[in-house]
């Protein structure tokens, strides 16, 4: 695909790959605007390559799930470091000036959906943020249809309790 | 796939999307910085493999250094060990045959007066 059309197809992504990116980093702002800059970054030089197997969607996605993986593992090696606490790094939790804005019930999801495992909260964003089937789900989570299946099933299921929990 | 009762998750993942949406920077914004990390990568690749071998060498230099000094560590335990004002009383007259193993001379016993 040239780079033109590249840019194109991710300008038209960009609010759901931010939502996604969003979700990757547990609502970190900063965090996830660096995974996108990086995921971005990885397509237009042609590291992250798109061979059409799946949509150009689920194949973005797909990219920013692995490049906060990425994100985390590189942060959980810096805490390591002398004055560790001075470097931004990906830690999972929602920074506080987004956690402040969020309105009453999108916090409680957020809460909700952060006491879930990854998988799940995962498999869930993508069905109901993204609205992917379960298999382009399975897709961008690098999972079977099953396993993606079963976490929606589980993931579903724990968040309906854990909203009615906040909520009483 | 949504089923009927999971409106209301459904609602709320909405709710979140609009929230999401509306502090989305812009793509001009994040495509900028994103090429502005390209030029900056190499540089900061290079420092830390900079890094990286300055403290290799460092290391390599050090252990160089204290193997010919012939500096080791060693631990002296005659000289922090410990003894108690009541450690008289554990000597005993003629302990120190308790510590030595008898000598029966050059040719000891003969086995033909066995």
């Amino acid at each position: 695909m040239p780079p033109a059309d590249l840019t194109a197809e991710l300008e038209e992504l960009h609010a759901a790959a931010f939502g996604w990116a969003m979700s990757c980093c547990g609502w970190d702002r900063t965090a996830a605007e660096d995974v996108l800059q990086a995921t971005y970054l990885k397509v237009l030089d042609g590291r992250a390559r798109f061979d059409g197997r799946s949509s150009f969607r689920t194949f973005v996605f797909g990219v920013i799930a692995r490049t906060a993986r990425e994100a985390r593992r590189r942060a959980g090696l810096r805490r390591w470091l002398p004055l560790a606490s001075l470097l931004l790094a990906v830690d999972g939790r929602p920074d506080p000036a987004t956690a402040l804005v969020r309105a009453d019930e999108t916090a409680r999801l957020v809460r909700a959906l952060g006491r879930l495992s990854e998988r799940q909260r995962q498999v869930l964003h993508l069905v109901f943020y993204e609205d992917l089937t379960i298999a382009e789900a399975a897709a961008v989570a690098g999972v079977s249809v099953g396993t993606a299946r079963t976490h929606y099933e589980r993931g579903k299921a724990a968040l309906r309790t854990l909203l009615g929990e906040e909520r009483e | 796939m949504i089923e009927r009762d999971d409106h209301h998750v459904k609602r709320a993942f909405e709710a979140l999307r609009r929230e999401d949406a509306a502090g989305t920077p812009p793509f001009a914004a994040t495509i900028a910085a994103a090429r502005a990390r390209r030029t900056a990568r190499p540089r900061r690749r290079a420092l830390e493999l900079a890094a990286a071998v300055i403290v290799l060498v460092a290391v390599v230099v050090i252990s160089i250094r204290r193997e010919r000094a012939g500096v080791r560590l060693e631990i002296d335990l005659a000289t922090v060990r410990w003894q108690a004002p009541t450690d008289f009383l554990l000597n005993l007259p003629g302990d120190e045959l308790l510590r030595s193993v008898p000598h029966l001379g050059p040719r000891g016993l003969d086995r033909r007066t066995l």
